[in-house]
This record gives C-alpha cells, sequence and structure tokens, in this order.
C-alpha cells in the first residue's frame, strides 16, 4: 500500500524533472540560458562538498530550530492561557486576528533597522512568524476539549488547575503538535528571506545572493533545492512524531488515513 | 628513589606550567599592546561587502593580515546592497560597509548622517556598457530613442550613468523606458523580449558576450562619467567620531590593500574565488576597474556634480562635507 504510493510519488517528480528538462532543452529557444534540472541536481548533490556552503546550512538551521523553540515556548503557554480564560482571549482576539495576517516577510526591513545583532534580528521574524499557527492552533486545541470530561473530573472534586492538566493540556496536545508542525514550514521561509534580504556571514539564502552575483544560476537553484529537501525532512520526521505520541489521537478522531 | 621521582616530577611540572603561563601571558600581553599602542577603542569590527569584486581589498586586507598589523580583527558580512545596508550600520548590526556614492549622496541628501571613510572602486573603460543582442537594430546611441533598457536600480549610478550617454546623442532619460532588472537575469529578458539593451557590469558582460554573443552598444564610463568613482566605504557619523582611532587603522590596512590590488591583477584574480561564485578562470578575463587607495574630494564632487545636472538632487552637496575628516590623516 505505502510502496505503491511511495512508486507513484516518485514517478510523479521524476515525470516532472523530465518534462522540465525536455522543455528546458528543446522547447525554450536556443538563446535563453537557462540551467536544465539535470545540471541543477548535479550541483546539488556537489554542493554539500563546499564547506560555504554547509557553514551556511548549519547557520539556517540553527536558527530556524532556534527560532521555532522560542516560538513554541511562548505560543503555547499562551494559547493555553487564553483557552483557559476565555475573557482575556475575547479582549485579545481582535489584536491576534489583525496581525495575523500581516505577511512576516514585510517585518523583515523593519526588524533590520531596529534589531542590531544579525542574528537575533533573523530569529526575531522567524518567532514572529511561527507564533501565530502554534498560538491559533493551541487555542483550537482547548476549545476542543470534550466538556463532558472536564465535568466528570469536577464532580469528582478536582480543582481547576488539576482539570487543565489532567483533560485540557493531552486533549490540546495533538492540535499544538500540528500547529508546530505548520510552524516549521514557515519559520524556515522566513530564515531564508531574512538573509536572503539582509545578507549576512553565512545561510542558504545568503549563499544564493553570492551565487547570484557570481551569475551561477545553477548553484542559486541547487542551494533552493536544499532548502526545499530541509522542509520536507523537517516536515516528515515532526509528522512521524505526532503520530507515534498521539496514536490515541488519531484512533479516537478517525484519522487513519494519510 | 619513587619520593625524588615524583618530587623532580612535580618541580618539571610546575616549570613547565610556569613558563607556558609565562608564554601565554607575555603572548597576550603583546597582543594587547599590539591594540593599546595603537589605543584602538574597538578592535573586532564587523564590515560589509557584495560578493562582487569592487571590495576585493577587504579580503586581501583580511589575508595579508594588514588588519592584524593594525591590531584590528575584522569580520566580513555579505550585504544585499548599499542602500540595503544602510540600515545595517545605522542599527549598529555593522561597524562598517560598502555604498556606492550616488546611493550615498541621495542619503546625505535625505539628511542620513554618514560619512565617506576610504574609497573602494573606480570606473576604467569597459567596466559599464549598455549592450545589445547580436542581430540587433540598436547601432548607435541615438537608436535607443524609443527603446527599453534594463538597468540593476533605478535612480542610482545606472540610470545616471545611461543618461549622460543619451545626452551625448542628443537624447534624455525621457526618450527611453528604464526598467529594474538583477544583472543575472538581463540577458534572457532582452533575448525573450521583454527589453531592448541593458547597462550591464562584469562578470556578466563577459558572460552575456560569450553565452549569448551580446556586443557593446556603448562604454558608459566615457566623457563625463570617465573614471567615475563607483564605490566607497561609510560609517555613520556617530560610529566615525566615536571611534576615530579604530576607522584610522581600518583605513591605513585598506589603503595598503587598494595599493597591491592595483599593482598587481594576480592578487585581485586569486582572492575573487574565495568570496564570489567568480571561478578563477572568468577572474582572469573580466574587466576590471581601478582600486584607488586614497579618498579625494575632488574626485567625488563630480559624482554629486552630475546628479545635481541630472536631477538626482535638488540641491549641491559639498562632498568635502561628507568625508569622515578624522583617520587616515592622523595615522
Amino acid at each position: 500500500m505505502t510502496g505503491a504510493r511511495l512508486l507513484r510519488g516518485a514517478a510523479g517528480a521524476v515525470g516532472f524533472l523530465v518534462l522540465a528538462e525536455l522543455f528546458i532543452r528543446f522547447g525554450v529557444s536556443e538563446d535563453l540560458k537557462f540551467p536544465a534540472p539535470s545540471v541543477i541536481l548535479l550541483e546539488a548533490v556537489r554542493l554539500p562538498a563546499d564547506p560555504d556552503f554547509l557553514e551556511g546550512v548549519v547557520t539556517t538551521l540553527g536558527n530556524w530550530v532556534l527560532g521555532l523553540l522560542v516560538a513554541t515556548a511562548v505560543a503555547v503557554p499562551l494559547g493555553v492561557l487564553l483557552g483557559a480564560l476565555p475573557p482575556v482571549e475575547r479582549a485579545i482576539r481582535p489584536l491576534l486576528e489583525f496581525l495575523r495576517p500581516i505577511p512576516s516577510v514585510a517585518i523583515i526591513p523593519l526588524a533590520i533597522l531596529l534589531i542590531p545583532v544579525d542574528e537575533l534580528m533573523k530569529v526575531s521574524v522567524i518567532v514572529y512568524a511561527s507564533v501565530w499557527p502554534i498560538l491559533i492552533n493551541t487555542l483550537y486545541g482547548m476549545h476542543d476539549v470534550d466538556p463532558l470530561a472536564k465535568e466528570s473530573l469536577r464532580s469528582f472534586g478536582f480543582g481547576s488547575l488539576a482539570v487543565l492538566v489532567r483533560v485540557s493540556l493531552p486533549s490540546a496536545a495533538p492540535f499544538v503538535a500540528t500547529g508546530v508542525r505548520i510552524a516549521a514550514g514557515i519559520a524556515l521561509v522566513l530564515a531564508v528571506s531574512a538573509e536572503l534580504l539582509a545578507g549576512g556571514v553565512a545561510g542558504i539564502g545568503v549563499y544564493v545572493n553570492i551565487a547570484g552575483s557570481g551569475n551561477r544560476t545553477d548553484l542559486m537553484l541547487a542551494a533552493t533545492c536544499w532548502a526545499g529537501v530541509l522542509g520536507v525532512l523537517a516536515n516528515m520526521l515532526l509528522l512521524t512524531g505526532e503520530r507515534r505520541l498521539f496514536r490515541w489521537h488519531r484512533m479516537r478522531t478517525g484519522a487513519a488515513q494519510s | 628513589m619513587t619520593r625524588k621521582l615524583r618530587c623532580h616530577a612535580i618541580v618539571l611540572g610546575v616549570t613547565v606550567a610556569l613558563t607556558l603561563a609565562g608564554c601565554g601571558g607575555s603572548g597576550g600581553d603583546t597582543a594587547e599592546a599590539g591594540g593599546n599602542s595603537k589605543g584602538l577603542e574597538k578592535t573586532t569590527i564587523k564590515v560589509g561587502a557584495l560578493p562582487i569584486p569592487d571590495p576585493v581589498s577587504l579580503y586581501i586586507a583580511n589575508a595579508k593580515g594588514y588588519f592584524k598589523e593594525e591590531g584590528l580583527t575584522v569580520e566580513p558580512v555579505t550585504i544585499t546592497g548599499g542602500a540595503a545596508a544602510l540600515p545595517q550600520i545605522q542599527s549598529g548590526a555593522l561597524d562598517i560597509s560598502q555604498t556606492n556614492y550616488v546611493s550615498t549622496f541621495l542619503a546625505v541628501s535625505q539628511g542620513k548622517k554618514i560619512k565617506l571613510v576610504a574609497d573602494m572602486y573606480q570606473a576604467a573603460p569597459n567596466t559599464f556598457n549598455i549592450m545589445v543582442p547580436k542581430d540587433s537594430s540598436i547601432r548607435t546611441v541615438e537608436d535607443l530613442k524609443g527603446k527599453t533598457i534594463l538597468v540593476n536600480n533605478l535612480n542610482n549610478i545606472a540610470t545616471l550613468a545611461v543618461t549622460t550617454q543619451l545626452k551625448v546623442a542628443g537624447l534624455t532619460e525621457k526618450d527611453v523606458k528604464f526598467v529594474e532588472k538583477p544583472f543575472p537575469d538581463m540577458g534572457n529578458a532582452i533575448l525573450s523580449g521583454q527589453a531592448d539593451a541593458g547597462w550591464i557590469t562584469e562578470p556578466f558582460i563577459t558572460a552575456n558576450q560569450s553565452q549569448h554573443g551580446f556586443r557593446k552598444l556603448v562604454d558608459t564610463m566615457t566623457g563625463q562619467t570617465a573614471d567615475l568613482p563607483i564605490a566607497g566605504w561609510m560609517a555613520t557619523e556617530e560610529w566615525a567620531s566615536k571611534y576615530p582611532k579604530t576607522l584610522a587603522a581600518f583605513q591605513r590596512a585598506i589603503a595598503k590593500a587598494q595599493q597591491l590590488a592595483s599593482s598587481d591583477r594576480k592578487e585581485i584574480e586569486a582572492t575573487l574565488p574565495k568570496y564570489t561564485k567568480i571561478d578563477a578562470k572568468t577572474a582572469s578575463v573580466i574587466t576590471l576597474g581601478a582600486y584607488p587607495s586614497e579618498l579625494n574630494a575632488n574626485r567625488l564632487q563630480k559624482v554629486a556634480d552630475l546628479m545635481l545636472e541630472y536631477g538626482y538632487l535638488k540641491s549641491a552637496i559639498d562632498v568635502k562635507s561628507v568625508i569622515a575628516t578624522t583617520g587616515a590623516s592622523n595615522g
């Protein structure tokens, strides 16, 4: 079952690459110069041998992970607090709904001007962008707690803190995990965007800038490919973690597929 | 016997430890004295530079130890543009940064408190050309009338340089259409019909010649713009007055590297592959500008005057007031 699915996925990817290769080699006018997928993939395979690129990957990954951790540390308690105190949530909600749709990339120029330490600036914009999905998902999770379970515990004489710890938090945890997984993708976008806009000592985005200035479109795209690979790997890792940790949740909601 | 041995061992150990400590101590002292005798207010600075041939001296000075001789540790930071680096020197993320002079004078005219601290790059023949496809009907600058020209930035050195050439041909900037496009994309954009010509610099002049067979329409650094100063190093006014000795040390090391760069092209060719993606082969064939070792107000005034003449500035700028007064003179 999974084997067949994997096979189909691989066929789709290979088919796309072959089509792109044919289009660039034969479909596009001969005068135009654009690296074909085979050229880009070859460069992408060679890239890990480039110490500058490796340093860049380490830097970008570091900012990414740090930003995601800080965002989780900020957004989860905030979401639990707001979820547990509905009047406060109603007061803050309009502000959240206003801030949330602002494209996070748009705050990078402001962050460059305000934050004098380069790494801090980059981590800050990652945190800003990643907080929203985690916060909103935590809130949904808190709303989704089974009221019957809460009432049962209360009628057995448990205090509200005990109800929070024993019912609300475990029940909201799968939502939080989904929020973190969504935030991971956004955090990577911001990590690379901040480097593209602000530059820096090292980073995947910095590497792309340097390659562009040296007329190496192939290297630009190869480095971009790696950013995509990192994103896919992170998503897979988090998804596996979610499935392991919250098996009971999937069984309960019947979300057995995917 | 064993006891005596142990004693010896202890004495030996202590002696070695003391000697090492002594070495370490004196080493530290000299290093500090090196910094102190120069009286540097700040010994580690972050310097922003673009991954292009212009700021090569920064990397030469680092590799040859010119900064170390001055007691200075320089961390190069890749920036995305002179204008983009301005907020970074203002916030303090960078101490000094590369800038182009047109951007600098525009910023100064808007009241930004920045100072030029050293010269970097000056145009030479064929370093900034207008290029067209080999079979283009555009043969002379007059033929550009009504055409679209790609530039890397609007309202900057590119449009200024092109406009000076249009003037020679009896045209003005109103006779053409400028469109913004990054250098790497210009060749394909022109061939796919998005534009008719492009204002192109190295390594893209060489790349477009060899890959697309583009030909030069005109060198934009001739006549009024001959030997035009292009790029320099900037700091904020506050930084320059707060760290005068650090600045002087930076200026001395950069001047020394500029001299080496202008006397020996091989040094540039060897350094380019280390901080750009221009390989040694390309580095050996591209046309390079000049690397002046002295920041000369008279030469720079030409840029400000051209900007005034073509309406980039509303009022005249006295370039002397933009050049940092402290520094090289007391070095």
